[in-house]
């Protein structure tokens, strides 16, 4: 039974974070190399929040996620709205550039040693007790509803909300959608902003379960296959690639190797990019535009 | 905060003013990147070790240059700094990084015949019997006398009749000191009924925690970055295993054991710990990092500082003539007063940079004091001079 709970905890935390790589990527087609670096900063939004608001977890949260949306937003319009209509590769260099500046950032901001902002919070973390033997931690328990509300929100968000459509408009064909009057910069940027703030919210809560340092940005990179595997333009498919690598990765832990558990993720993506690169619910036209 | 835009000051200004200086120090040392954590403390006491030198006049008349360079951990880096200190007249080059950097640094300095002093990071096989000429090491840790000291501490206080799990980073050097604990747990018939070597990449560490957890250790010893010790120690506690946890105390462990406020938390250490303040040193040092404006914890400065204590001495022990000749000889027979930092002085001989003996504390701790103590004080290893066994 732990096994099961160790596999949709660290599901929900890869489907959390490749759902930034999906709505992203959806919408403009650029593989953000820096999410898990725009991840991690969320989180140190956190800390920095905490170390400032200690007595208020609940706005201190609502201020880091606030913030986060604002980081995503900030970083479209000030660095990858000048690359609209460059080449997808000039865009993807871009973030990468991004992610080495803010992993030196934090560095020099935060100091490399570990951070609790938790512990800033003062909040409890309890291992509860659940079916049997089975036990999750509170936080890890809060990270699996987020992710479901999250999901839940997406979904409906794109299938109802008036800005959803204009994404899912964007993300079909963006000079069509232009023509009609959707501004494709504010779309971006609403993307970006969305993407950010669902992998920060991941980072916070990351970070108030284990701990911060940067050394998160791993959970980014390992976050990738997953939203390969399902299809880089399929939030369904990102749950499914979440919920593949993570079986893949507990199960490799408990009975064969637990080193290969760092290795697996990334042969699978290999073999998937080898027979059908576009993933198991992606779209195959748009990965050939790529 | 402060204390990186200090030393990335440094870093800009260092090779400008590097021959004006009487003596030379380079450190290389990974004071961001992933593994900054370890190694930025051990350069930033070194660096405040040397300023208060400098400020009471330095050595013989002599002030200390310190050119500090950051390899983020990387070999290439590493290897571009060894080469930049080395132009700018480095005398000595101190390592504060990942282990994979030593083999540049090492081949450069081997190139100018300048010796290379690993401080704050983990002490390389050549460095023990029969010693490289131009290696030395102040580091506290060694992989396999560490795990040596952990599994003794063990057998003297839970007996050999017991279930071992074992825990490392997928990393050569801590692979190195479980697989060495392994073998000598098995000697002393403990059983060993877990061994997880655990990626540094792992995201979450429950599965981990999971798999040690099924085979019912009475005990757990991890011997890996502070960062994946802890990490699987908490996944632990989450499961409900409460046993106890031997642990090594790497820079960080002062502080984590006062968060984690658990008794079963066995920490193994070779430093000094700040907790009881009763150690001279100790005030120098804090009352040090407050006048340079450090952010580092003070009780994070040890390794740096010992560092520091070891030029001091060199430059002493050579008096006026600094020539790099005369330094790679003082080198070889240098005795290091740690001042209560360690248990014992640190003693390099012809054939041993390492030290001639290891001493090792454990500590925990305790809640009706509600603060650390000490269920062991100084315990030691002599260092083998033949090279035989551990290191």
């Amino acid at each position: 039974m732990q096994l099961i709970v160790n596999i949709v905890v660290l599901t929900s935390l890869y489907a959390l974070v490749a759902c930034g790589y999906v709505l992203i990527y959806r919408v403009s087609r650029v593989l953000n190399m820096a999410h898990g670096e725009l991840m991690m900063l969320g989180a140190y939004a956190l800390f920095a929040t905490a170390s400032g608001i200690s007595g208020n977890p609940v706005i201190a949260l609502l201020i880091s996620a606030v913030l986060s949306m604002f980081i995503g937003l900030a970083t479209y319009q000030v660095l990858m709205r000048r690359l609209t209509g460059s080449s997808v590769l000039a865009a993807v260099l871009t973030t990468i550039a991004i992610g080495i500046l803010i992993r030196g950032m934090v560095v020099l901001i935060w100091s490399p040693q570990p951070q609790y902002p938790a512990r800033l919070l003062g909040l409890e973390n309890p291992s509860l007790a659940i079916f049997g033997d089975a036990r999750i931690s509170m936080l890890s328990a809060v990270l699996i509803g987020v992710t479901v509300l999250v999901y839940s929100g997406l979904f409906l968000f794109l299938r109802f909300g008036s800005w959803g459509i204009r994404l899912r408009a964007v993300g079909q064909n963006a000079l069509l959608a232009a023509q009609r009057g959707i501004n494709l910069h504010a779309v971006f940027a609403f993307a970006w902003g969305i993407s950010t703030f669902t992998a920060s919210t991941a980072g916070m809560l990351v970070a108030m379960d284990k701990g911060l340092d940067s050394t998160m940005v791993m959970i980014g990179l390992k976050a990738f296959p997953a939203a390969l595997v399902g299809g880089l333009d399929s939030l369904f498919g990102a749950i499914l690639g979440a919920l593949i690598i993570a079986v893949i990765e507990v199960l490799l832990i408990q009975y064969v190797d637990p080193l290969l558990s760092d290795v697996v993720p990334f042969l699978v993506l290999i073999v998937m990019l080898t027979i059908r690169p576009w993933g198991f619910f992606g779209t195959r036209e748009q990965l050939d535009r790529v | 905060m402060r204390q990186q835009l200090a030393l990335a000051t440094i870093l800009a200004l260092g090779s400008t003013a590097a021959y004006s200086a009487d003596t030379i120090i380079g450190i290389t040392g990974a004071i961001t990147g992933p593994a900054a954590s370890s190694y930025a403390p051990a350069v930033d006491g070194l660096r405040i070790y040397v300023e208060r030198l400098n400020k009471a006049g330095g050595v013989n008349g002599k002030q200390v240059k310190l050119l500090i360079q950051d390899d983020q951990g990387e070999p290439s880096k590493a290897a571009n700094n060894a080469k930049k200190l080395l132009q700018d007249g480095a005398q000595i080059v101190v390592s504060a990084s990942l282990s994979s950097t030593y083999a540049p640094i090492i081949a450069e300095a081997k190139r100018a015949e300048v010796p290379v002093l690993f401080a704050g990071s983990v002490c390389p096989k050549e460095v023990f019997p029969p010693a490289d000429k131009l290696l030395f090491c102040t580091t506290a840790f060694t992989a396999e006398y560490d795990s040596r000291a952990a599994i003794d501490f063990v057998k003297e206080t839970k007996g050999t009749n017991l279930k071992l799990a074992l825990g490392a980073m997928a990393i050569p050097v801590s692979r190195g000191g479980i697989d060495f604990a392994e073998g000598y747990a098995k000697s002393l018939g403990m059983t060993i009924v877990d061994k997880q070597i655990i990626p540094p990449t792992a995201a979450d560490y429950m599965p981990f925690a999971t798999k040690i957890k099924s085979a019912e250790p009475d005990l757990i010893y991890s011997w890996a970055p502070w960062i994946n010790q802890v990490r699987t120690f908490e996944a632990m506690r989450k499961l409900g295993w409460q046993n106890t946890f031997v642990t090594w105390g790497h820079l960080e462990a002062e502080e984590e054991m006062v968060r984690l406020k658990d008794p079963n938390l066995l920490v193994l250490g070779a430093n000094a710990l700040f907790f009881n303040g009763d150690l001279p040193i100790h005030k120098e040092i804090i009352a040090a990092a407050k006048a340079a404006g450090s952010t580092s914890n003070p009780n994070q400065l040890t390794e740096g500082w010992i560092a520091g204590l070891t030029i001091e001495t060199l430059l002493k022990q050579i008096g006026s003539d600094n020539s790099s000749e005369r330094i790679r000889s003082a080198m070889q027979t240098l005795k290091i007063d740690t001042k209560g930092l360690r248990g014992g002085p640190i003693e390099f001989t012809p054939t041993n940079h390492f030290r001639t003996t290891q001493y090792y504390r454990i500590y925990k701790w305790d809640s009706a004091s509600n603060q650390i103590t000490i269920p062991k004080n100084w315990f030691k290893y002599e260092i083998d001079p033949a090279g035989a066994g551990s290191r």
